[in-house]
This record gives structure tokens, C-alpha cells and sequence, in this order.
């Protein structure tokens, strides 16, 4: 190389330096530029979902707002409201894991065999065929369990254990949001680095990165 | 930029523009994964799961015939790592690194999916119902035309209630006993002590031993139940100034050799006369002629031997006198006074109980070849490969009509077969072993199967159902049943046997083996007779064991413990042979030429080989066995004649002479090594024995005035570590954070460090392999992650860019010896990271992307790094690895774990993307698991509760992990060891692993008239 050609590259690396600069901004998971603000607004339910979302192995949370349309458009606000059923009823291991467990297809059924398609008018809605129980009973019949859309998923790097948190006496609702209003789950909270930390240092908890990176 | 003379500007302005657009779509699709993520629940939630926490299912260990337990740990239906069980009276909690490997036997990607059948010559997959229709009718077919007593079933040789089973069945249709078969076995040895002691295998105590002497038995390496003896020996060395002094007798400095105190450099074949000479029952000057070894250091042996009591003598060595040596070495131990004490036959190791010699395995191989033999079932065992090739045992086998195989892996054995019934792997089956007098050892699946296999049992049961001549002789449906029908206390205890993985008791024994025909094996000539220019010794190799390692991965990339050299065969050579040859360097070819033929390999050259001798390991060089096995390496049994040992019908490996020459050619050692030796850098530190009676030691604890508490706890005089635990800053300061010590987190409590005692280790490498599993670090040398970066392609050629990934390696070193004459010393440090408290990656780190925690831990943040590998550099005990490649990233072609591999990966542990430095993290994973879980349980954590993944498989009990700042923990007993040191102290790095000091037992001076 001579050395006019050098000086040539410098651009280049500069170029490049730019663009690692902006990936790692990217990859730690700091708020995502790329964002809509009603995407960044938790409040409004139900916007309209990107058909790709932008999240992966290395590219940060799933972004905050996301409201997947589930196989069975189960009803939280039913089943914690108006039943009373608690989180841990069906997340049983929230507190004792760091996957908070989701219910198998017998706990559904302990009610739904009894519960079926067919309502009646009660407390919870006038007499209906329920279109949810009756896709969860064909499910049940294939001996197929229901593909659930994951909503909430941190990157690979990160390692969240829910029982330190569930145990630490942190509400469900603190991370996910008012789950018992949602008619349909959507991600409350950014899960972005950032508001973890904040977390982590209200309320004066270990926050260097080997807590949760490893 | 643009090598092209005419390139012009504006080529680069469109290279940039092309950049930038093309950095804006990696930014913004790039990272997208398109793929919607679905969370799928279980229809029934099993009993004993809880999603993301282990289950640890106690088995038993099918690597070898010794017979381990172990605990599988298993997490949403898959088993991805073992260990050892404690409760288990074999091994301790402890696992060789054959062992740690089996779930890359389990996952393998080259197993068999389905079972399979030769039609017009080529084997295609049918299903069960179809193969079992095929065995069951020829197996009848035999039955109706009488030919059924002719038939051959040769197992892979283990103990419990299988080998009975197997035996039942064969004879209720009417076949002989089978041949139970490990390659593995000291045959020799085994024949010796059933004629001394009517036992196979005493049990050998190691501690109250005062002087060991081994004529060639690796104990350390193959030789017997590898886990117990290295426990006992390690327990013996750790009695310091009591501790014994280990002889080694032979020709090479296998790894047992290099623990050893004194090397008796003695020629192949003269081992039996230097026992004799020592023994007092033959002439020193004789022995001294016969071995080349000098008289006086076997008058001084002699005489101290004589001297010493209680000792322990062991032999070994597979040469053509090998029963011979072994009944003159337990004559010496009964004249010694050690049977009882260091030998006991009372408390035999039963797991080489009922075995068949090589002499009946070749007998049968004989009868194949006049075409006597109707069919041949073979399961487990591969003697086509372990059998020298002049045995011809393939072309024997071709002759039978029909073949069937029960292999797990496409092996040279089952490649010939025209029927595989693939067989469950032992952490898939039910099973039970019988390590012991009164202990069974319950083998029970891990998870279910990977691929469409069964276990041979519930085929031969199958089969037996749908005979109808055999059809009433099982009233259960399955192995399991039958061996809970049969197990001593009946279902209760077996279950409550399945919770420990032993149970008192015995299992179902074998009835005495009819032997179709006394096997006559012609007296081998002494390997002095043969010709040839120099002494050809072939050895298992430690890691490989018999070839049934090669197709592991882990186990390929594992440097040898002596040689350090990987993913390749080598001839060892000594550097005064080296020169006559003309070897220039190691890596230079060598042919290796006997009457039996000729092999090509690289030379190493070995300070520990006589100079008229070379040594070869085998377990490398299959033609089959799947992608990681096939091709790699050279098999010196294409050069090894077939000779038998006259009494026991042992195979002599060691048999032959051979001429050596440099063939010109070159072809790089896939080594890790840097140097063999330290150059007065202080790594490796021993102190002798009389210097430690005296309290000299080399390097004590730095006392550093004015830093830190006289306490020595490591690291904890850096400025960082100081700090942390409030020793150095003012307690009022509060910009001091989660560094202060009333720091709400009180992580600055805890100081994570580890003690490597040198005086235990024995180098053996199972806490490399310990790492790899439990870390999910990717092997980097297969030859199809590296095809293009060579001319040929080549297993390794990574590695020999040194881009290994083991955050863990045994450095070994050699310690005097230089004038090629004199006996060296030989010393094994495992080498980590030292997460130092003043650690020099931390402040060249450009992004922080490293730091040190409050609780002690150098850590790397893998999402922060970029890759600039200043840390590496900086790094003074090179214990930082680069990802190079995408070896975590499934669509890249250097992808390290193949499908099904993939599913052994850990799921705690971060799988590393391309252009990531990572690092040894002192299983920071199990620090937090252990933080939670003792949080949930609203308790501190308790002393010694959980520990790293390298130390919990230590067969020596070398490495101790703990909290150095609360007393009660071991490790912060040890760091108060007076043979403690640091690595490099002068650099200031105040590192948190403390090695003590090897002690050594050099030989007494000349030898004192008596």
C-alpha cells in the first residue's frame, strides 16, 4: 500500500467505526431508536403490529407495545377479575424458577371439561357459545397443546430470573402491566436495558452487568 | 481498500456508499428474526419438572467397564450434562473426561436414526416392525435347521443383570454364551489376579501405600477403574510429607509415568526381569542388561524397596510376557506384606467380572472364517477397529452369511452388518451394573430418545414374544419390568435405588461361560527377538480410550495430557532419535514400517521415550464412525502384528519392533502448547519433600505492608478487591456504590476464588471437558469448520492458528532433563482465568465490556464487546478466547454443534456470537443459581453449597471454589495453605486462584549400605 492509499482507508475505518459505534447502540438493549412513540406509548393497546417484528438473537428486546393476536384470544380480565384466579394459578413456577411456567393443557381443561363452549348468562357475559373454549377443546381432542405467541422475550444474553423478582415482592403487574384489564396481552414495558437498571437502582439492588448478562 | 492499481476514488466512494447502506440494513433487518416465537406447554405437567430448573437423574456411566455413577442433569426433557455421583461408592462425585463426554455420544449427529438393512449392498432405513420381522425369522430360521449353536454374540463387555439376560436368551434359543468384550481390559492383569487372588480386580489403596511402583500400569490413563485409583492416589499425594513415592517402570512417560517421582526409563519387554531383580528373586546385573538401565539405581530400588512398608506394585504394559509380570508383581505384594492393605482382595472391583480375553474373541473370529458361523451379532463393541489389522477380523466377518449389529454409530464393525438394530444409548436405557460386592448401581434413562432406537434387551425380548417356541419364556413386556421383577426387594426398592442410583444387593450373575474351544495361542516372541531398528509401544490413549471417544468432539479437541497435541495421531520420539533421523522439528513425517506394514504420521518429540524406542497411541484413525472420527489421525494397529500373550490370551500391543524414517514431508502438530518449558516464570511450582519437612518453601503468601489484613485472602490486596471489601476506602464515602461495603446489595461480602492443589493434580483433563460442557464452548477444530484455510483440508487447522476455545487448559511442563539423560520432573497446572483484582484486561477494554464485580469476578459482558481484543493482549496468562468465527450461529458453516448437538448446549449459559471475547466466568451461572435459590429458601448461602463445573468433576479433588471472605468455606481455608501462590505475583494482578505447590519425592541419594 502506498502511503496516499492509506490515508484513503481512513475514511473507511472511520466508516466502520461509525457503524460499530451505532450496532453495539443498537445490540445494548437501550431504548430502539427505530420505535414508533405509540409503540413507545404503553397506554394504546393494540397497534398495528409490524408483520416483521425487529427483534432477534442480537438485536435487543421484543418492542414494547406488541400485541400478537394469540391462537385462543384468552381472556385475562375473566379469568383474574371476574373469577379471581391468581397469576400463580397457571404461571405456577413464577416464584420458585426463572421461567414463570405457563399452564399445561390439563390445567385449562380441570375447568374447562366442566366450563364448556356453551354458556349461559352469567356474571360473566351473556349466554354465548364461547368461540375460545370451543378452539380449546379441539385442541384438546388433537392432543395438540395451543401454540401461545411468546410476547415478552429478553435476548439470549440476558438472564431473568422471575422468582428473585416474585420473591423480592415485585408486583406482576410492575413488568407486565395491568394483565388483568388486557382483553388482549400486549408488552407493557420497554424490557429495554435501560429500564431494568432504573429498576435496579430505585430500589438499590445489585446493577452491574454480571447480574444479569453471563 | 482495493488492491487493483487503478482503483480511483470514486470506486471508494461507492464502497462506502455500498457500506453504509449496507450497515443501515444490518441495523435495521439485519438483527431481525423473522420468525414468529411460539411458547408451547406441556398437555400434562410432569410430576416432578418445574420449566427452567435442572432435575438430576442419578445412572450409571457406560464409557468404559469400571462402571461410574453418575447424575444426569436434565431440564425440559433433555439431558445436557453429567457429573459425578456422590453417593456412588465407585467414583465419588467424580468423572473422568470419557465420562463427562457421553451426551456428545447421545446427541451425536452421525448416530443411527432408524434401524437399517443391506439391500442390494447398501444399507437403507426400514422400521422396526420391518427389522424385527428379519432378525426374528433368520433367528428362527437357525433354530429350525440346527444351526443355531454356531451363531457368535459378541457385547461390549458390562456388568449387571444384562450380561445374564443376554445369556438366558440366547440360550432359549438354542446359541451359545455370548463373548463380553472390551478392547480396554488389562486381560493379562486380570488372568493374573484371578490366579492370585481369585479375583479380577482387587481394590487398590493408594493412601497407605509408603511406595508405589508401576511397571507400566497406567493407572492414571486406562488401566483398571480409572476414577477410584485416581481418587486414591490423589488422596495419598495429598498426604504431603507422608505421602508416597511413586516409581515408574517403563518405556515411555505415559501420563501415570509423568507423576511419577522416578522414571525407570527400562526397554519393552524387560519389565518382568527388573521386577524380578527388585523382587530379589533374579539378578540385578541381568535386569540391568536386559532393561539398559543402570544397576545401581535398581540396587538403590531394591533396597528400598525392602525398606519401605506397606508398599503397592502394579503392573501393566501389553507386551507378550504380560501375565508373566503381573503374577511376579503380586508375588512381590503378597512377600511385601500389601495384600490386606494396599491390595485387597476382600473389596474387589467387580466390574471386570465375566469378561472374554481377545484369544476367544479372535477363536470366534476363526470359526467365521471357515464358515462355520450361521450369524454374527455384535452390540457395543467395535473389533474390527480394535483388533490389529492383520487379524483380518473384517474379512472373517464377511464370510457370515448374516450379520447383525446392534451399534449405536456407523462404526467399521456395523458397516459391514446387513441388519443395525440400533440400540439405545446408556443414558436412554434401563440398566443395572454391579461395581461391587453388595452394590448395585442402577442405570435409568435421562430423557427419552433422541432418535428412533430401542434397547437391545426390549428387542431381544420382542423377539423372543414373537417366536412362538419362545414366546411364554417373558411374562413382561419389557427390560424395565423384568429387571424390577428380578431387582432384590422388589419394585419399592427399586425405586427408591432409582433416587441414590445405588442400592445394596446383587444383580443376576452370569453362569460360568462355556467356552466353544480351548483358545491356543502360540507363544509369542520376546519383542527384543523381533526386527526392526527401534521398540514399537502402542498405548490407549487417555482421552479416546479404544477409538470409542473419537467421534466426540469435545474428546478430539482435548490436547492429549502429555502430548498436548489434538485432532491427530503422533510418533513419539526422543529428541537424540529426532537427530538421527534427521527430524528437524516436530510435525516432520515419519513412516513407521513393521512386517505386518507401514503407516505415515508426524513425529512429537518426547523427552519421556527411551531413544531405541517409539510410541504411537491408538483410538485415532477411523475409516468410519462418523464425521468427527472418520479420517482424522492414523491407527498404528495397521502396523501391529497379532500377537497374543501365551497364558491369559491378552493382545500384546507392544509386540514388535519397527523401522523408522523421515519421510521429507511436514505436516503441523495440532498442538496448544506454547513452551515445555517455564523459563523461570514460576507457573508450575513444587517443593521437594524434605524442604517442605523443613518449612522451605519456594514462595510463600506476599506479605505487601499496608494494603490489606495479614489475612491471605487472594486478590484481596488490589486496589479494586480492597475496596470492595471496605479495607481502602473511607466507609463514609458515598460515591463508592455497590463497592462500598454497607452497600445495600452486600455482594462486596463475598470475595469468589479458587485453590488448584498442584500436589493432587494428576493432569488428566477432566475438568477441560468438565468446562466444555458446562459452559457451551464450541470445538473449533473439526475439519469441517476449517476446510478452506488450508491447502488440505484438515482436522485442527484452527487450532493451529491457536483459536481453541477452552477457557480451561492443563499447561504441562518439564523440569530438568535438558541434557536428554537425566530424569526430569514433570508438572501439570490448569490454567484460567485468574479473575485477578487488579485484572490488566479491565482498563484497555474500550467499551467496558469487562469489569470486576463486587463480589470478585473478572467478568466479560459479551453483549458490550466489539471484538477489539485489546483484553487478550493484555492478558498475561493468555486466558481469553476470541470468537473467530460464528460457532454459536447455527447457519454458518463453522457451526460447532451439528443437529442434534445443539441440544446439549446449557441453557443458563449465553452461546457466544462471531467476534465475542470470552473467558472462563468461575460459573458465574452457578453463583446466581445457587444467590436465588438460597434467597427463595430465605437463607444465606451455606458453606461449600455449590461449586464450579471444573471442580465438581476433578477426579483428584485438586480444585477447590468457594468464598475466600467467610472462613467457614474450604477454599478459604486453603488460601491459607503455606505452599499457596499466585501466578506471576510480580505483575500485581493479585489473582484469585491460588495454586499450591506440587511436593516431589525425589529419589534418595546413592543408596545406603544396609
Amino acid at each position: 500500500m502506498t502511503p496516499r492509499r492509506k490515508w484513503a482507508a481512513i475514511p473507511g475505518l472511520f466508516a466502520l467505526a461509525a457503524a460499530a459505534v451505532l450496532m453495539s447502540a443498537y445490540q445494548g438493549a437501550s431504548s430502539s431508536p427505530n420505535r414508533s412513540p405509540a409503540q413507545q406509548q404503553a397506554k394504546s393497546p393494540f397497534p398495528e403490529q409490524p408483520a416483521h417484528a425487529p427483534w432477534g438473537y442480537w438485536g435487543g428486546s421484543t418492542p414494547q407495545g406488541r400485541a400478537p393476536v394469540q391462537p385462543i384470544n384468552f381472556p385475562h380480565p375473566v379469568h383474574v377479575k371476574t373469577l379471581g384466579l391468581n397469576c400463580v394459578y397457571c404461571h405456577f413456577s413464577a416464584f420458585k424458577s426463572t421461567d414463570p411456567g405457563l399452564p399445561a393443557m390439563s390445567t385449562c381443561m380441570g375447568c374447562h371439561t366442566i366450563v364448556g363452549p356453551n354458556r349461559p348468562a352469567s356474571p360473566t357475559g351473556p349466554a354465548r357459545k364461547s368461540e375460545g373454549i370451543t378452539k380449546l377443546t379441539a385442541y384438546r381432542n388433537a392432543k395438540k397443546p395451543v401454540p401461545w405467541i411468546r410476547i415478552h422475550k429478553v435476548p439470549d444474553y440476558v438472564n431473568f430470573p422471575h422468582m428473585a423478582h416474585v420473591n423480592a415482592g415485585v408486583q406482576c403487574q410492575y413488568c407486565h402491566g395491568p394483565v388483568q384489564n388486557m382483553s388482549r396481552v400486549y408488552q407493557y414495558a420497554p424490557l429495554s436495558m435501560g429500564w431494568c437498571v432504573n429498576c435496579h437502582v430505585q430500589h438499590k439492588v445489585r446493577y452491574d452487568c454480571s447480574v444479569c448478562h453471563y | 481498500m482495493s488492491d487493483t492499481p487503478d482503483s480511483t476514488g470514486v470506486r471508494r466512494r461507492d464502497f462506502l456508499k455500498v457500506l453504509g447502506v449496507a450497515g443501515a440494513a444490518t441495523a435495521t433487518v439485519g438483527c431481525g428474526n423473522t420468525q414468529l416465537e411460539h411458547l408451547i406447554p406441556y398437555m400434562v405437567n410432569p410430576d416432578e419438572t418445574v420449566p427452567g430448573v435442572s432435575n438430576y437423574y442419578a445412572s450409571t456411566c457406560r464409557e468404559c467397564s469400571a462402571g461410574c455413577g453418575i447424575l444426569m442433569e436434565t431440564r425440559d426433557g433433555r439431558t445436557f450434562k453429567l457429573e459425578g455421583n456422590p453417593a456412588h461408592p465407585l467414583n465419588r462425585g467424580a468423572l473422568c473426561t470419557r465420562g463427562l463426554a457421553a451426551v456428545q455420544g447421545l446427541y451425536n449427529p452421525d448416530r443411527y436414526r432408524s434401524p437399517m438393512m443391506r439391500q442390494n449392498g447398501k444399507l437403507v432405513a426400514v422400521t422396526w416392525a420391518q427389522a424385527l420381522k428379519t432378525f426374528g425369522d433368520k433367528v428362527a430360521e437357525l433354530q429350525a435347521n440346527g444351526q443355531a449353536a454356531n451363531a457368535v454374540f459378541i457385547n461390549q463387555h458390562e456388568t449387571g443383570s444384562f450380561p445374564a439376560f443376554l445369556d438366558e436368551w440366547l440360550a432359549a434359543h438354542g446359541m451359545p454364551a455370548h463373548l463380553s468384550y472390551d478392547a480396554l481390559a488389562d486381560t493379562a492383569v486380570i488372568a493374573a489376579n484371578r490366579q492370585s487372588y481369585g479375583v479380577a480386580w482387587p481394590s487398590l489403596d493408594f493412601t497407605k501405600a509408603k511406595l508405589i511402583v508401576s511397571f507400566g500400569a497406567d493407572f492414571l490413563d486406562t488401566w483398571g477403574a480409572g476414577v477410584p485409583q485416581q481418587l486414591s492416589f490423589a488422596d495419598a499425594r495429598a498426604k504431603l510429607v507422608d505421602a508416597p513415592r511413586f516409581v515408574y517402570v517403563g518405556p515411555r512417560r505415559s501420563l501415570t509415568g509423568c507423576n511419577a517421582d522416578e522414571w525407570v526409563a527400562c526397554r519393552p519387554g524387560s519389565e518382568l526381569a527388573i521386577a524380578k531383580a527388585l523382587a530379589g528373586t533374579g539378578s540385578i546385573d541381568d535386569a540391568a542388561r536386559a532393561g539398559d538401565v543402570p544397576a545401581e539405581t535398581l540396587a538403590r530400588l531394591k533396597n528400598e524397596i525392602a525398606a519401605t512398608k506397606p508398599s503397592l506394585f502394579l503392573a501393566g504394559g501389553n507386551t507378550a510376557q504380560a501375565m508373566e509380570l503381573a503374577l511376579a508383581v503380586n508375588e512381590m505384594n503378597k512377600a511385601a506384606g500389601n495384600v490386606g492393605v494396599t491390595v485387597d482382595p476382600k473389596r474387589a472391583i467387580q466390574s471386570f467380572e465375566g469378561i472374554a480375553t481377545p484369544a476367544e474373541v479372535a477363536d470366534a473370529v476363526e470359526r467365521m472364517r471357515s464358515g462355520k458361523v450361521p450369524l454374527v451379532m455384535i452390540r457395543g463393541a467395535n473389533p474390527v477397529f480394535t483388533f490389529p489389522k492383520t487379524a483380518r477380523f473384517s474379512e472373517a466377518v464377511m464370510k457370515v452369511p448374516f450379520r447383525v449389529s446392534f451399534s449405536l454409530y456407523p462404526d467399521e464393525t456395523a458397516e459391514l452388518a446387513d441388519l443395525i438394530l440400533p440400540d439405545d444409548h446408556p443414558i436412554e436405557s434401563w440398566g443395572d451394573s454391579q461395581p461391587m460386592a453388595n452394590v448395585i448401581s442402577v442405570q435409568q434413562p435421562g430423557m427419552d430418545r433422541v432418535y428412533d432406537t430401542r434397547q437391545t434387551a426390549d428387542v431381544l425380548i420382542d423377539v423372543a414374544k414373537a417366536n412362538p417356541k419362545t414366546a411364554g419364556m417373558y411374562k413382561v413386556p419389557n427390560y424395565r419390568e423384568w429387571l424390577i421383577s428380578r431387582f432384590p426387594g422388589g419394585v419399592s426398592a427399586f425405586t427408591a435405588a432409582l433416587e441414590t442410583g445405588v442400592a445394596s444387593g446383587a444383580v443376576m450373575q452370569r453362569r460360568a461361560t462355556p467356552r466353544q474351544s480351548t483358545p491356543t495361542t502360540p507363544a509369542a516372541p520376546a519383542i527384543a527377538e523381533t526386527k526392526g531398528e527401534y521398540f514399537f509401544v502402542v498405548y490407549p490413549s487417555p482421552s479416546l480410550g479404544d477409538g470409542r471417544g473419537a467421534n466426540k468432539p469435545w474428546l478430539q479437541e482435548l490436547p492429549d495430557p502429555v502430548s498436548k497435541i489434538c485432532w491427530q495421531s503422533w510418533i513419539e520420539v526422543h529428541p537424540t532419535t529426532a537427530k538421527k533421523l534427521g527430524v528437524e522439528q516436530p510435525g516432520d513425517l515419519l513412516s513407521l514400517e513393521t512386517p505386518a506394514g507401514k503407516i505415515t504420521a508426524p513425529a512429537y518429540i518426547y523427552l519421556g521415550i527411551r531413544p531405541d524406542t517409539v510410541a504411537m497411541a491408538f483410538g485415532q484413525g477411523h475409516t468410519a464412525y462418523g464425521r468427527f472420527a472418520q479420517g482424522t489421525g492414523v491407527n498404528p494397529f495397521e502396523v501391529v502384528p497379532t500377537v497374543f500373550e501365551g497364558k491369559s490370551g491378552a493382545l500384546a500391543w507392544t509386540a514388535t519392533k519397527a523401522n523408522v524414517a523421515y519421510t521429507g514431508d511436514y505436516n503441523a502438530l495440532v498442538t496448544t502448547e506454547g513452551s515445555a518449558r517455564q523459563h523461570g516464570r514460576g507457573i508450575a511450582r513444587a517443593v521437594t519433600v524434605e524442604e517442605l519437612r523443613k518449612g522451605h518453601l519456594e514462595s510463600g503468601p506476599e506479605k505487601i505492608p499496608g494494603q490489606a489484613p495479614d489475612e491471605f485472602l487472594p486478590g484481596l490486596r488490589s486496589p479494586v478487591a480492597a475496596d470492595a471489601q471496605g479495607v481502602v476506602v473511607q466507609k463514609h464515602a458515598k460515591a463508592y456504590g455497590m463497592y462500598e461495603p454497607d452497600n445495600f446489595s452486600h455482594m462486596a461480602d463475598r470475595r469468589w476464588a479458587m485453590t488448584v492443589d498442584l500436589a493432587r493434580c494428576t493432569g488428566c483433563s477432566a475438568c477441560v471437558t468438565a468446562c466444555y460442557s458446562e459452559n457451551n464452548l464450541p470445538t473449533v477444530g473439526a475439519a469441517y469448520q476449517n476446510a478452506r484455510l488450508l491447502e488440505k483440508p484438515q482436522a485442527g487447522a484452527n487450532i493451529l492458528r491457536g483459536r481453541e476455545m477452552s477457557w480451561m487448559r492443563i499447561e504441562r511442563y518439564f523440569e530438568g532433563g535438558e541434557d536428554l539423560v537425566t530424569d526430569f520432573d514433570v508438572r501439570f497446572t490448569p490454567m484460567l482465568c485468574q479473575h485477578c483484582g487488579n485484572a490488566p484486561c479491565e482498563p484497555v477494554c474500550p467499551v467496558y465490556a469487562t469489569y470486576h464485580s463486587p463480589d470478585g469476578l473478572n467478568v466479560q459482558v459479551y453483549n458490550r464487546c466489539v471484538g477489539t481484543r485489546y483484553c487478550s493482549n493484555n492478558c498475561p496468562y493468555k486466558v481469553r478466547y476470541f470468537n473467530w468465527f460464528g460457532y454459536g450461529e447455527p447457519a454458518r458453516p463453522q457451526y460447532a454443534w451439528p443437529e442434534q448437538m445443539n441440544w446439549i448446549l446449557n441453557p443458563d449459559v449465553t452461546v457466544r456470537g462471531k467476534g465475542v471475547m470470552e473467558k472462563c466466568t468461575f460459573c458465574v451461572q452457578r453463583i446466581r443459581e445457587a444467590e436465588h435459590r438460597a434467597r427463595a429458601e430465605q437463607r444465606e448461602l451455606r458453606p461449600d453449597e455449590f461449586t464450579t463445573a471444573c471442580a465438581q468433576a476433578c477426579p483428584s479433588n485438586a480444585i477447590v471454589f468457594g468464598d475466600a471472605a467467610h472462613p467457614e468455606w474450604t477454599v478459604a481455608k486453603h488460601v491459607d495453605d503455606p505452599r499457596g501462590y499466585h501466578v506471576f505475583p510480580e505483575l500485581n494482578t493479585f489473582t484469585a486462584v491460588v495454586y499450591m505447590q506440587k511436593v516431589t519425592h525425589p529419589a534418595p541419594d546413592a543408596p545406603a549400605a544396609e
